[in-house]
This record gives C-alpha cells, sequence and structure tokens, in this order.
C-alpha cells in the first residue's frame, strides 16, 4: 500500500487516533454527552470553514471570513430589534454580496484571492467597529428567544446547532456532488485553464465560490451573536486559524481540486477534539493559536499538491 | 569521451528510453533527430543532468559517472543551451552570465562588478558577441541571446577540468537564415574548446552541421549516421520507421469538401502583435491546415474562432452568423471544439474521471435545472470509450493517469459526442506513439465524412500535407500562400518552407 493511495484516509484516521488518545487520558471524553456538546460548541466554526472550503477548493483562499462573522454579529445585534427574523436574510445577503465583491476583484480586477479577500475583511471589520461604535452589543434576551431561541436550544441530549450543520453540510455536499456548479468547481480547482478551454464560464463559478463562502461566514457570525446574545467587531477573532486548519487537515489543500465539504466535516471535528484535548492538557487560551499555527503549517505542508506549484513567492 | 551505455529511463506508463547508447569525442558536432516524443529531450535531460537515468551509466573519459542534477553536471563539463532561453531578461547581460558563480569576483558578499564586467567581456568575445557586458538582456536580439547563452555555458571552460560538450537544443528555431550561417560558423570554430550536441527539427542543418546524427524512435536509437552517408529522405524513412506514405495520413480516405457550406469565415482579422489581416474560409468536411513556425500566429487564429481571444479588426461568421461578442462558452454553442496544444493543461483535467472530463464542455445537456444526472453522463462515456477503443479501466479512472493518446481521445470525445462540427486542433497528435498518431487520423477523416470542418495546426509538415485539403502559410502573423492539397497534386515540402521562412 503505498502513501498516495493512503493519502485520501489520512483525515478520518487522524481523527480516529486523536480521539482515542484523548478518550484514554480521560475516559469522561468519549460520552456521548461530552462528544454532542463539543460538536455542538463548534458548529460556528465549522459553519464558517464549510464556506471556506470551497474558497480553497477552487484553488484560492477566503481571509475575510472571520471579519465577516464579526460584522454579521454586530449588524445582528443593531438590526435584531427592527428587522426580526429578517435580519437573518439582511446578514446572509450581506455576505453573499460581499463575498461576491472578493470574487470579483480576483476574477476581474486580477487582484489575489488572499488580498482580495484581506482587503474586504478590512471594510467588514471597519464596518462592524462603526455600526457598533467600537462597543460590544447586546440583543435583547426576550427577542432573541423568541426570533431565533429555535437555533441554539436542545432536544433530549441533541443541541440544535447540530442539526443545522448537518443540514448546512447536507446541501453543501449535494452541490458538491451532484450539480452542475459543484462539477464546474472541481474542474476549476483541478484543472481552471482545461475548464477554460472547455467554455466554461470560470470567472462566474470562482465569484460564485467567494459568494458562498461569504454567506456561509455570515451564517457562521449569525449563529455565533445568537448564541452569545450579542455582538462586537473582535468577538469572532480566534475563528480564522481553526478554520483553515479544519479545511486543511480535512483534506482539501491549498492548491484546490481535490477533498471537499466533507472533508471539512471530518476536518472541524479533528479541530475540536485538539481543542477540547488543550483544556484536558491544560494549555491556556492565549497559547492555542500557536498550536493552531503550527498544525497548520503541518496540514499545508502534508496536503499541498506540489505538482501544481511552479514557484512559491 | 563521453558514452551512454544501455541507458533507461521509466515514466508512469511510458519507456521513454530504452537502452540507449550514445558516444561523442572530443571536438565532435553529433546531431540528435527524432519525431516529437521520440525522446529526444529526455535523452538531453538524461545528458545533463535533470534526469537520472533508471538503468545504464553515464560514463566520462571511460569511468562511471552520476550527476545528482544539472549544477553537478555543469562541473563535469557538461552544458545546455536552452531551446526557451533561460536567461533572466531584467537582469544585465553579465549578471546572466555568472548567474549563480558570483562568488569567485566578491569579497565578504560585496560583488565587484568591474572584475565581473572584465570576464564577461572575455567570454563574450569567445562568441564574438561585441556588446556591452552592462547591456540589459532583454534589449538584446533573440540571435545575441542565443549567442550570450553559448557564452554562459562556455565559461565552464575556466572552471572544469577536461572538455565541455555543450548540448544545443533546437538554436536555430528563432534565428533568421543568416544567423543560423553565423552560428553554424562559430560552433565549428569552437570544437577546439568543446564538443556538441545538436538537436533540431529542421534534416537540411543537421545534416550540414554534424559529423554524426544519432536517429532516434520509440525511445531507442535506430541508426546512427555519418556524415553524407544518408540521404535526408533516408533519415526521414527510419524516423519514422516506414516510408511516410498515403497510407500513413489516409490520404486515400481524402473526400472533397462541401464548398457551398462554409462553417467559419474570418475576414480582416487582426489581433495587434499577433496576426494581420487574416482572411479564411474553412468548409464542411474540409481539413484546413495553418502551417508556420512557431509563434507565426497560427494559435491566435484558433483562439480567436474559439473565442478565446478578442480582435480589434475584422469579422468572424460562424455558420453564416457574424459573430459580434466573443467568448468560448458562445463558440460551444455554436458547435465548435478545441483541442489545445497543451493537453495536460488544457484539453484534460487530470484529477477528473473520464465521463466528468467528457461532459464538462456540455454540462447543460447531462443536467436538468443544475441537477446532475451522472447514470446518463457514465453511459455516454461508456459508449465513447468502446468507440474509441479508449484504454481506460472504467469510467472512473482519473484522465490524470491515462497514456497520452487515451487522453487524447478523451478530449476528441468531449467535443464530438457533444455534436461539434467545428473543430481546432492545434498539435493533435504531440507526443503521442504511432498507433495513437495513427487513430487521431482515422478520426480526423471519420470526423470529415461526417461534414466536420477541421482547422489544424499540425505537428510536422509531413502530417500537414498528409491531412490538408488546404493549407494557409502563415509568417510574422500574416498569410504569404494558400496551397490546395487535393490527393495526388499536394505540394512539397519545400514549397511550404519558401513561404514559411
Amino acid at each position: 500500500m503505498d502513501i498516495q493511495r493512503l493519502k485520501p484516509h489520512f483525515p478520518w484516521i487522524t481523527l480516529l487516533v486523536l480521539v482515542t488518545i484523548v478518550g484514554i487520558a480521560d475516559p469522561s471524553f468519549l460520552k456521548p454527552a461530552n462528544l454532542l456538546s463539543l460538536a455542538g460548541d463548534i458548529v460556528p466554526l465549522f459553519i464558517m470553514a464549510l464556506g471556506l472550503t470551497f474558497a480553497i477548493y477552487i484553488g484560492g483562499i477566503d481571509l475575510s471570513a472571520q471579519s465577516m462573522a464579526n460584522m454579521i454579529t454586530v449588524v445582528a445585534s443593531v438590526y435584531l430589534a427592527s428587522l426580526g427574523i429578517w435580519v437573518a436574510a439582511l446578514c446572509i445577503l450581506a455576505g453573499f454580496v460581499l463575498g461576491t465583491l472578493s470574487g470579483y476583484l480576483t476574477t476581474r480586477m486580477y487582484v489575489p484571492s488572499f488580498i482580495s479577500t484581506l482587503a474586504v475583511g478590512g471594510v467588514c471589520f471597519s464596518v462592524a467597529q462603526w455600526l457598533s461604535g467600537n462597543r460590544a452589543l447586546n440583543m435583547d434576551a426576550m427577542q432573541r428567544n423568541e426570533t431565533f431561541g429555535w437555533m441554539i436550544g436542545r432536544t433530549g441530549i441533541v443541541p440544535h446547532e447540530f442539526f443545522i450543520a448537518l443540514a448546512l453540510l447536507a446541501i453543501c455536499l449535494i452541490i458538491e456532488r451532484r450539480t452542475t456548479l459543484g462539477r464546474a468547481l472541481k474542474a476549476v480547482g483541478a484543472g481552471e485553464l482545461a475548464a477554460a478551454a472547455s467554455g466554461l464560464n470560470v470567472a462566474r463559478y470562482k465569484i460564485l465560490a467567494f459568494a458562498i463562502s461569504g454567506a456561509l461566514a455570515a451564517v457562521a457570525g449569525l449563529l455565533f451573536s445568537v448564541k452569545l446574545s450579542g455582538g462586537a467587531p473582535t468577538i469572532a477573532n480566534g475563528f480564522l486559524l481553526p478554520a483553515i486548519v479544519a479545511v486543511l487537515v480535512g483534506g482539501t489543500p491549498l492548491t484546490g481540486g481535490v477533498g471537499g465539504v466533507l472533508n471539512t466535516a471530518i476536518g472541524t471535528l479533528i479541530v475540536a477534539v485538539i481543542r477540547a484535548s488543550m483544556l484536558y492538557f491544560g494549555i491556556a487560551a492565549t497559547q492555542q493559536q500557536m498550536v493552531f499555527g503550527l498544525v497548520l503549517i503541518a496540514a499545508i505542508a502534508l496536503t499541498i499538491d506540489r505538482s501544481k506549484l511552479r514557484t512559491v513567492k | 569521451m563521453y558514452e551512454l551505455k544501455a541507458v533507461e529511463k521509466k515514466f508512469p506508463g511510458v519507456r521513454a528510453l530504452k537502452s540507449v547508447d550514445f558516444s561523442i569525442s572530443r571536438g565532435e558536432i553529433v546531431g540528435l533527430v527524432g519525431e516529437n516524443g521520440a525522446g529526444k529531450s529526455t535523452l538531453m535531460k538524461v545528458i545533463y543532468g535533470a534526469y537520472q537515468p533508471d538503468g545504464g551509466e553515464i560514463l566520462i573519459d571511460g569511468k562511471p559517472v552520476r550527476f545528482s542534477g544539472p549544477r553537478d553536471a555543469m562541473e563535469r563539463g557538461i552544458g545546455m543551451v536552452f531551446q526557451e532561453q533561460s536567461l533572466i531578461t531584467n537582469l544585465s547581460v553579465m549578471e546572466n552570465i555568472f548567474l549563480g558563480y558570483e562568488d569567485q569576483f566578491s569579497r565578504f558578499g560585496v560583488v565587484n562588478w568591474k572584475a565581473v564586467a572584465k570576464a564577461a567581456r572575455k567570454q563574450l568575445a569567445k562568441v564574438k558577441l561585441d556588446i556591452d557586458p552592462r547591456t540589459v538582456t532583454s534589449s538584446l536580439s533573440f540571435a545575441q541571446r542565443q549567442l550570450v547563452e553559448l557564452a554562459k555555458v562556455l565559461t565552464l571552460e575556466e572552471r572544469v577540468q577536461g572538455h565541455l560538450v555543450v548540448l544545443l537544443d533546437e538554436p536555430t528555431s528563432v534565428l533568421a537564415e543568416e544567423e543560423v550561417k553565423l552560428l553554424f560558423k562559430l560552433v565549428r570554430e569552437l570544437t577546439t574548446r568543446a564538443s556538441f550536441i545538436f538537436v533540431s527539427h529542421r534534416m537540411d542543418e543537421v545534416m550540414e552541421l554534424s559529423d554524426r546524427i544519432y536517429v532516434m524512435k520509440d525511445g531507442q536509437v535506430v541508426d546512427v549516421v555519418s556524415r553524407g552517408a544518408a540521404t535526408p529522405e533516408a533519415i526521414q524513412h527510419k524516423m519514422v520507421g516506414r516510408h511516410v506514405d498515403k497510407e500513413y495520413y489516409r490520404e486515400q480516405r481524402q473526400k472533397p469538401y462541401d464548398a457551398a457550406k462554409p462553417l467559419v469565415e474570418l475576414s480582416n482579422v487582426s489581433l495587434p502583435g499577433k496576426v494581420r489581416d487574416i482572411s479564411l474560409t474553412l468548409h464542411a468536411g474540409e481539413v484546413l491546415c495553418l502551417v508556420g513556425t512557431e509563434g507565426s500566429g497560427r494559435e491566435a487564429i484558433l483562439r480567436t474562432i474559439y473565442g478565446m481571444r478578442t480582435p480589434t479588426k475584422g469579422t468572424l461568421k460562424i455558420k453564416g452568423k457574424t459573430v459580434s461578442r466573443l467568448t468560448a462558452q458562445g463558440a460551444v454553442e455554436r458547435g465548435v471544439g478545441y483541442v489545445p496544444r497543451e493537453r495536460k493543461i488544457e484539453g484534460i483535467v487530470a484529477g477528473m474521471n473520464v465521463y466528468e472530463n467528457m461532459t464538462l464542455s456540455q454540462m447543460p445537456r447531462y443536467a436538468r435545472a443544475g441537477w446532475l444526472d451522472v447514470g446518463n453522463e457514465r453511459d455516454l462515456a461508456r459508449r465513447w470509450i468502446r468507440k474509441l477503443a479508449i484504454k481506460a479501466s472504467s469510467e472512473y479512472a482519473d484522465c490524470g493517469n491515462l497514456s497520452g493518446g487515451n487522453q487524447q481521445k478523451v478530449v476528441l470525445a468531449k467535443w464530438r459526442s457533444g455534436g461539434s462540427d467545428i473543430m481546432l486542433l492545434d498539435h493533435p497528435t504531440r507526443g503521442l506513439d504511432i498507433g495513437a498518431k495513427e487513430d487521431v487520423y482515422d478520426m480526423i477523416r471519420e470526423m470529415c465524412d461526417a461534414g466536420v470542418g477541421v482547422v489544424l495546426v499540425a505537428d510536422t509538415l509531413e502530417e500537414a500535407i498528409g491531412l490538408s485539403h488546404t493549407i494557409v502559410v502563415i509568417k510574422d502573423g500574416e498569410i504569404q500562400k494558400r496551397f490546395d492539397c487535393a490527393p495526388g497534386s499536394k505540394p512539397s515540402l519545400y514549397d511550404l518552407l519558401h513561404y514559411m521562412i
């Protein structure tokens, strides 16, 4: 069995090994209730990673996801009172439009996506500061429970976030595997020039990938603000690195074309286990990003398709 | 003094070199010829250390050596003058000549540029190039750059003990006739300093310059010919392995085209820097071949018809209708199919399987409201795998792992299964072995029988002559001459060359 054939199976093997290690160290970790609540807590991050998967799948990156989520927590907190349930539509639309903007800058203006999304992220961050007056905002608890309470309740021991995650995963999986959009995104990721020479409107699909990424980052932000019953321009900081880690350790390389949203689900679980084990091993919150940084570098080095890279700058 | 013994090189699915013996002695000029895909470039890469052979040995002065890379080979006196020039154009000539070897001129990391300039002047004198070594390379002509490359390789003389071997890969492809003569004169003079391995497509040049010629075919050296011991035709015969006869290009199957049915009409099309005032018509059942040298504008014409480039002037009509907004999507809808030259990059998507590749250009046909009907796609793929005898384990096989010929069949099936009746073929047989080439020729004839118009940029002139109904010779972006190529009254190689260069 050579390593190339084993490679697609790395993510779930890693997950299994990690769960076993942590489970041996702390048997209570393996209790269903604990596992489920762990899974529930990671859902906003998962949704962000789900969106990022589309950007990375086509060989791009979306660095605006975290700022987008930040901004959306503020937007949701500010407009919940006046818009009610429609604030959700506003949030998702904002994410979609800003993602489209990133995509437009990347495909039509030839600004590499790591810069265009960084810039759009900067805009988002600034909007969040301006809109919030640079303060933490709170939602009216009553109104939050009335409008969005269903998002964060529990049925038995299963947190509702878990259902939201499953539903979004199913939708994304269908898009990826069963639609022309998914096929086109795969072609763009695996061989953009061949896709263009086959008459595909490559630019349009790339813009759509960034738009989906933006929209899902917005959903992540919305859910996060509902969970915390408020918003602030820096509340989701610390999401971006783990979200990128989730996509990459899941097996979607930065070069795109392989992997997909199911991989990201596994990758997110790996991130969740790493996070939980850090608590167990007593690594302070301030040190967690170091670990994720190192995992990210390792994941990129392991997954990247070097045959697609001519030079790295 | 430099020798290869029974050298083997394997790549996944191909034996690129089969037990190749090769030798070159002091001051000798050795020619290396073969068709595309015969293994010339692999052999060269083994010689200058870019590839390590999988079997056999490399001997210098009778002692076995092993190169870890080109730089290692250079230390042993093997230098390469690249076809696609390896100079960095925004550096000066002297910086290029000593790139990576500045240490000899530097003290504490600071380079003494005066000393570099002096040394560079000495190198340039070897190739009789009288220019200021401080000149920025981009301001030189191609011929001058070629000489700078040669000068760069000749710096080995001072660094290396022993004799030099210099590889010249297609050094004449960008040169004018006069410049070629000067280069040949220079190479002959330089044989006091080095041996040369000369690789070219132009048989007459190889025969003029070389003391001996190695003829390669299918990864093997099929013959070694001494100067004057064979005619160009005989060598050509050995390269192809048979007489390049009418049967090879399926000439007996060439039928007259339907002149009343124009498919593509270009009138006065211009693309700045690429082509000027191109007017031509492609009819149903016609193979129209664009002939010209590299960079003469053939690809630009194909890409214009395919909608990937928008001309600044002139009109394009497809099936009688003027196309106002050129896009590839539009072209595909109008029935245009494009088989690009870079098969692995633009032809197939490696990492996607056979059916995904085949329906890539026609997804709407296999989807309802964006929802793919995979069963239908797989049926299509299975049908065409059988029809074209594509060697793939199943429709799930990754196209990236197929051999070149089968990849090309997948690309052709992609367009034909979608009903494309205007086919643009750019070097469709590049890098294919002979059997696969013949399959492609058969397919071209079958397409013509079905009323398809084909615009072809052929891999060789023989192929162009053999396959086409019409040949249009292009030089520097302009049409020079149009030839009718009815079977029996085809133009000769020399007729075409006369207008190409």
